[in-house]
């Protein structure tokens, strides 16, 4: 019986924002298991940096009508 | 006696938000509350800060010489409105103000004696404030300078808090706001030896005055403690300002040690104003006299010749529940026109929104992706924009109904929303489990904890918080120990 608890962060999301982060972890891995369609689990000192990461990756998606 | 029975209609009508001190007064011991009685003023001004199924109960039992059967007067109550008498009396038993047995009601004899002497005009105690004799070779500040006073006070404090770390340079007001500000948690020094404005700060800014006044009283008087300041003294003379005349002057001479050492800190807030720091007559400002009323604490500081009908009790006649008159259009292209000169106005509205075009009654700007995302990283949330938007809308606006464009409310929130698409908890993956029945015996056990945050059968894992491992882990230990 072998039975070490993995420590991590548990995070929960659309589906996806998840296949940003597996995207991103390939090039930086921090996925420690893949849990379902809407759940990781990370590693837990990468976090911050990993929602910097993600909110950059996402912001290249919006558009704004900033003229001025 | 006539009593208006508890209908249904009362109990459906909105309830009456308790009054912030409320919760503190309860916190005191009997001793301290039976003191705070004794004087008229503070009886007449608790009075005006409960709801209105606790005064009518009070009015109701303050006439009577003894103890009034509890049967009886809840056969006055009907059964729709049971929890609300009954909470009604919580409250007024948490004050000390009733007493109450299962058998018998009665107030509390000081306060009952009190505020018979408060209605009836009754005693010289004094606690209304000693008006100043008339014997002044100076003029005495009249009402415009009051409100000037105050206004000027006030919002100085809040300018400061919302051009603080913005590059702005404003006027600093005294050390001992500025420490009151850092106490309550509005503004920290974070970055430095400057003072920061924090969320809670913002939130804060997009409140009434009234509800922003009794914030940081609240904050004074946790602090009364502390600075070895008699807890009794400072909330009667509190009382006191709130039932005096406004523009009338009141002498220092029969207040105590500690209320005239209160009189520097309540003029550096705008509650009260004195010629000079040694003079011994002071006057109570609006901010002061309507501590305890819902009228407008501060006159509309631009108003167009509209309502400013005050007589010399300070009492202006709320219209339609807004405090200042709207000003506020915003249009369906995310448009704000702001119709106000006010900087302080300006600075609040320039925290969510980007500004485009400035005039002497006007200032222009849009609601943008980036401006409402600044907002929404300092803390202030969706809801609180929204209501600062609906509560500050110019009449104008109450044609439309929404009267906020929807799509506008609608894009504030998914602004929000698109903030949280990750969401994260710390905690334990559990997996490698030798069989089915194991696994399954520990996760009923973890699920009783309730620290299950995810399971999967099939793989044989699950996943726990950081608080419930050293639970799961022990009782995990206990098994494979045994087994």
């Amino acid at each position: 019986m072998n039975r070490r608890p993995i420590v991590g962060t548990y995070s929960c999301s659309d589906s996806a924002v998840k296949q940003i982060l597996l995207t991103m972890n390939e090039k930086d891995p921090f996925v420690i298991e893949d849990l379902d369609d809407y759940h990781l689990v990370i590693k837990a000192d990468e976090e911050y940096r990993v929602r910097r990461e993600l909110e950059a990756e996402l912001e290249k998606n919006t558009y704004s009508l900033e003229t001025n | 006696m006539p009593v208006q029975s508890l209908q249904k209609t009362d109990v459906i009508v909105p309830q009456h938000a308790p009054h912030p001190l409320l919760p503190f007064l309860q916190s005191q011991s009997q001793t301290t509350l039976t003191r705070l009685y004794q004087r008229p003023s503070s009886c007449l001004s608790i009075f005006r800060l409960l709801g209105p199924i606790e005064r009518q109960l009070i009015m109701n039992l303050l006439w009577l010489e003894s103890a009034l059967s509890a049967a009886t007067m809840s056969a006055w109550v009907l059964p729709e409105g049971k929890n609300a008498y009954d909470s009604a009396l919580a409250v007024m038993t948490g004050l000390h103000i009733a007493q109450n047995s299962a058998v018998k009601l009665a107030l509390n004899p000081t306060f009952k004696s009190s505020l018979r002497q408060a209605i009836t005009g009754g005693g010289n105690t004094g606690s209304f404030g000693v008006p100043a004799d008339n014997s002044a070779r100076r003029q005495s500040a009249n009402i415009e300078n009051l409100d000037a006073y105050a206004l000027e006070r006030w919002e100085t404090i809040l300018h400061y808090m919302v051009s603080s770390g913005q590059g702005q340079n404003p006027t600093k007001p005294s050390q001992g706001v500025l420490y009151l500000l850092q106490r309550s948690g509005l503004m920290n020094n974070a970055h430095g030896a400057a003072l920061q404005i924090t969320s809670s700060g913002f939130q804060f800014l997009l409140h009434s005055p009234h509800d922003q006044l009794w914030n940081l009283l609240l904050q004074y008087l946790h602090m009364a403690e502390e600075r070895q300041m008699d807890l009794v003294e400072v909330l009667s003379f509190l009382f006191m300002l709130s039932t005096m005349d406004l523009g009338r002057e009141y002498s220092t001479e029969p207040l105590s040690e500690t209320q005239k050492a209160m009189l520097e800190d309540l003029r550096d807030y705008g509650l009260v104003w004195q010629r000079k720091t040694s003079s011994k007559r002071f006057s109570p400002t609006r901010l002061a006299t309507t501590l305890t009323s819902s009228s407008p604490s501060l006159p509309s500081s631009h108003s167009t010749g509209g309502s400013r009908t005050a007589d010399s009790t300070g009492a202006v006649a709320l219209s339609s529940g807004t405090v200042q008159q709207g000003f506020i259009v915003l249009e369906t292209n995310y448009r704000i026109y702001a119709y106000t000169d006010n900087p302080l106005q300006t600075a609040v509205l320039n925290l969510f929104i980007t500004m485009k075009y400035r005039f002497p009654n006007l200032v222009v700007g849009m609601l943008t992706r980036e401006s409402v995302r600044k907002a929404l990283g300092n803390g202030i949330s969706a809801d609180q924009i929204i209501s600062y938007l609906t509560t500050h809308a110019h009449p104008q606006m109450r044609k439309n109904n929404p009267l906020l464009p929807v799509t506008v409310q609608d894009q504030i929130r998914l602004w929000e929303l698109e903030r949280n698409r990750l969401k994260s908890a710390e905690g334990y993956l559990y997996k490698d489990f030798a069989s089915q029945a194991d696994y399954e015996y520990v996760l009923a056990y973890a699920k009783q904890l309730d620290v299950v945050l995810w399971e999967n059968a099939a793989k044989r894992c699950f996943f726990g918080t950081l608080e419930g491992h050293a639970n799961v882990r022990g009782f995990i230990e206990r098994r494979t120990g045994s087994a």
